[in-house]
């Protein structure tokens, strides 16, 4: 019986990326099902395109954010980033009466990636932790934009329309019992962003050092690699992303706010997490992170289907996250004992 | 002078509290051979990470292909042809062994884009090349040491060295494929590269070297063609004195057996294993590996459960489940898989050493004593002359050899009933041994039933006072305290794990 579970363990460990991947969608299926069996309306176009709509800007920095956890590293500055490139985007925009789509992207991720070299910098000299430097580098980017810059509030009024129309764009339409629906232009850049990523991680030699360096830095150096150059890329990347991101979400919300989405990096995080990739680095998949973001958005949003109140979002978030914590873990313990180190 | 493709002169690196490298001055010729001797810590793996260039030497400088370099980059070593097999393997955990042993070679191509078909074809060449059969599609994390090192050598074989560094390269590795790679060697050499070899194993160092240099305290005592040298003189070149390894009688006069073994099975792993060891034992066993004494060992640990037989255990039929029962029972594994393993890096050796005492040394309010802590491994590091500037450096920094001396000081310190030893002189100098020896006679004498497992026919001859055979996961012949001592106990063992090694050994 025990060797018959510890074959099924290894093969299972064998293909364990594949494994976390299928459990997720097994999950978001399962749970698709049974949301729709309580509320029938679920099932319907406009739902679907409703959770892409509400997702695709955590994919976009999701993407960035599976880069940097590959490392070995993590970015929790990415929102104060997304935020500042795009602020100072639309509000650049705004004194200088530019209405360009083109103008506010190029500002913004040319900001973004800045900040994210910044970064790369802080924790290559300081030489601490980057949940640290990056705690630090999040309230550092607001607060020099509300300091320095403005901390004004555009609304819908002043908003460029080139963002707006952005905003509100679909790529195509169809005609529904409730009404004419539409796929949010964002699945463009959330496209763009996903496939970029997916080449660069499997086959770019810089997507394979930076993976490399999330297994063994000291190997990755002896392999030739230069990990200041690994990290700058890393962090860059996720700094662009993030500045996508940030441009992308004014033109959704169709304002410009001084203080919002900074403070909702975890739930990013914690998708990242619960679709594989691992906090200490050098695993995890550009799938498993769509999937992760998936199942906590498709919560997010179906839970009136339930009839359930949002408080319980961060239940199940919660105890996803835990879950997969927990068999991540479990199985590292169970891999210790086997090679003879008791941790506990 | 132009044949020569290394010349390091008066090389110094020091590290905190150690000088590990004392103006050393080393040429290596073209297509020559070299080994490196010398005690655990004595400087050879730092040696050959500064002309790697992982270390940047405090002095001295190296002429690779008639260039001098004062900072050596290691990319630039790698330019200069220069690949190493590290000590540690240097291997990715959850790559591919394909990727790990492809990646390195792309890397120094100036690539920027992957071709998996040929991370693949890479891969696959030299598997075959060295004519072994690894799952190339499993991460090195989930292989074994032996595979591992495996994968460490393609990789540096993969690509086009003219100097290759070799550190300790046989470790891990079964007798056969200590066999195939020293061919290996050899055809390298005859196409003209240069290869330095470091290794423990004083059979290996004369079958294939041309040139030995000894290092001791960092110092290098003197280059050596190999015909000027034998096993003593290098032994006591290497040590400063002459080593001699303690014979083992047992004296004690309770024959109870402390351990009786009947009938135990598990498919594929070993088959009808009975015995029994009393305290005072040091009983050998012996088997090329994959004869399945490694599964064995840790059926009795609680790590591979038996599915058949009966286990006795001071007179009392247990189960050992799980290692925290084996360790409840007074039963401790000096596991045989522990390149990297077995110690906490960044912790301090008295910290390694004392882990498996935590339940012990913990009194009534669960604090740990402190004081006894660090007089255990202060025990330790005397005994097995583990050397380090203190008990408190971390294990991580320590040479290869010392910190396999920790992992032996950790399982002793737990004092137990039944000590199963895998291989535990693997990597480590022979002057250390000796003293590995003492200190598992000592044991033995004070009332401790020791099962000795190892490929050495010398260590078994000298420590052991009775002997199984294993072969083909099964016991092939028992040699109790009588035939021990007949004067052809040794040859009749050779010829027995001679006459099993017939099988071929899967990784
Ligand atoms: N990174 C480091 N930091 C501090 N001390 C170090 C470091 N690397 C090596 N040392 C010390 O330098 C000395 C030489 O170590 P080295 O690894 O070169 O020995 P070695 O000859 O390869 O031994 P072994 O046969 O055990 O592998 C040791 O005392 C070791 O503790
Ligand atoms: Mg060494």
């Amino acid at each position: 019986m025990r060797d018959l579970m510890g074959d099924l363990t290894g093969r299972i460990r064998h293909r364990r990326v594949n494994a976390t991947e299928g459990i997720l969608a097994g999950i978001i299926l399962l749970y698709c099902v049974m949301v729709a069996a309580v509320n029938p309306a679920f099932l319907s176009v406009e739902t679907l395109f409703d959770i892409v709509r509400s997702s695709s800007t955590a994919v976009i920095v999701g993407m960035g954010l599976l880069l940097v956890m590959l490392s070995g590293g993590i970015d929790v500055s990415f929102m104060s980033i997304a935020l500042f490139g795009s602020y100072v985007a639309a509000y650049a925009m705004i004194r200088l009466k530019i209405d360009s789509l083109a103008f506010a992207f190029a500002v913004s991720i040319g900001l973004g990636t800045i900040l994210g070299l910044v970064n790369a910098l802080l924790v290559n000299w300081l030489n601490l932790p980057p949940f640290i430097v990056t705690l630090g580098t999040q309230n550092l980017f607001h607060g020099v934009m509300t300091t320095f810059i403005s901390d004004k509030t555009f609304g819908a009024g002043v908003i460029p329309s080139a963002l707006s129309k952005f905003g509100s764009a679909t790529l195509f339409t169809l005609k529904t019992r409730q009404g004419v629906m539409g796929l949010t232009a964002a699945v463009i850049p959330m496209s763009i962003a996903v496939l970029l990523t997916w080449f660069i991680v499997s086959h770019t030699l810089v997507g394979r050092g930076v993976v490399a360096m999330g297994n063994s830095p000291e190997s990755a150096r002896r392999a030739g690699f230069n990990l200041l150059k690994l990290r700058l890329f890393a962090y860059g990347y996720i700094g662009a992303l993030s500045a996508v991101m940030g441009v992308v979400y004014i033109s959704q919300v169709n304002a410009v706010y001084p203080n919002k989405l900074v403070g909702s990096e975890l739930m990013i995080i914690a998708g990242a997490v619960i679709g594989g990739v691992k906090d200490t680095g050098g695993r995890g998949k550009v799938l498993g992170v769509i999937l992760g973001i998936t199942i906590i958005y498709l919560l997010n949003s179906t839970l009136i289907f339930l009839g359930l109140s949002s408080s319980w979002n961060n239940f199940f978030v919660g105890t996803l996250l835990v879950a997969s914590v927990g068999v991540t873990s479990w199985q590292n313990r169970r891999k210790n004992r086997k090679n003879l180190l008791f941790t506990e | 002078m132009s044949n020569l493709v290394l010349q390091a002169r008066a090389l110094s690196k020091k590290f905190v509290g150690v000088q590990a490298l004392d103006k050393v001055s080393l040429g290596i010729e073209t297509g020559t051979i070299h080994c490196l001797a010398g005690e655990n810590g004595s400087g050879k793996s730092t040696f050959v990470k500064t002309i790697s260039g992982l270390y940047q030497p405090d002095e001295g400088d190296i002429l690779l292909n008639g260039n001098v370099y004062t900072g050596l980059t290691p990319v630039q070593a790698m330019r200069e042809g220069v690949q190493v097999i590290y000590q540690d393997l240097s291997l990715f955990p959850h790559m591919s062994l394909a990727e790990n042993i492809a990646l390195n070679r792309l890397r120094l191509s100036g690539a920027k884009i992957v071709d998996w078909k040929k991370i693949w074809r890479i891969a696959k060449e030299q598997t075959e090349k060295i004519g072994v059969d690894i799952d190339l599609n499993a991460t090195a994390m989930e292989t074994s040491m032996a595979g591992r090192q495996i994968t460490a050598i393609c990789r540096a074989l993969s690509q086009d060295a003219k100097l290759l560094f070799m550190d300790e390269p046989t470790a891990a590795l079964t007798r056969q494929e200590v066999d195939r790679l020293l061919k290996v060697v050899q055809e390298l050499k005859n196409k003209g590269l240069s290869v330095v070899f470091i290794s423990h194993k004083l059979d290996e160092i004369f079958r294939i070297s041309d040139n030995i240099t000894i290092f001791r305290d960092g110092k290098k005592i003197g280059d050596f063609a190999s015909g000027q040298l034998d096993e003593k003189s290098l032994a006591y070149h290497m040590t400063g004195r002459d080593v001699r390894y303690p014979r083992y009688r047992r004296s004690l006069g309770d024959d109870t057996p402390l351990l009786q073994v009947k009938g135990l099975n598990k498919q594929g792993h070993y088959q009808d294993v009975s015995f029994q060891i009393r305290p005072g034992d040091i009983l050998g066993l012996i088997g090329l590996l994959g004869s399945g004494r490694t599964e064995f060992a840790l059926s009795l640990f609680g790590l591979n459960p038996p599915e058949e037989g009966v286990v006795v255990f001071e007179g009392e039929t247990v189960r050992v489940a799980s290692p925290v029962e084996a360790n409840r029972l007074g039963i401790a594994l000096l596991p045989e898989d522990r390149g990297s393993q077995g110690l906490f890096k960044e912790r301090g050796i008295r910290e390694n050493v004392t882990s498996t005492l935590l339940g012990r040394l913990a009194s009534g309010f669960r604090a740990l004593d402190r004081e006894k802590e660090r007089e255990i491994a202060e025990e330790g590091v005397k005994k097995l002359r583990i050397r380090a500037p203190g008990i408190e450096t971390p294990v991580g920094t320590l040479s290869g050899g010392n910190a396999q001396k920790v992992v032996v000081a950790k399982w002793s310190a737990a004092n137990p009933k039944l000590f199963i030893m895998d291989s535990p002189t693997v990597g480590i100098d022979i002057g250390s041994k000796a003293e590995i020896y003492e200190m598992v006679q000592s044991f033995a004498r004070g009332g401790m039933a020791v099962l000795f497992i190892t490929d050495e026919l010398e260590e078994l001859m000298c420590n052991c006072n009775r002997v199984l055979v294993m072969g083909n996961h099964r016991i092939i012949a028992e040699l109790d305290e009588n035939a021990m001592t007949q004067s052809d106990a040794e040859r009749r063992i050779a010829d027995l794990i001679g006459g099993s090694a017939g099988k071929e050994v899967e990784v």
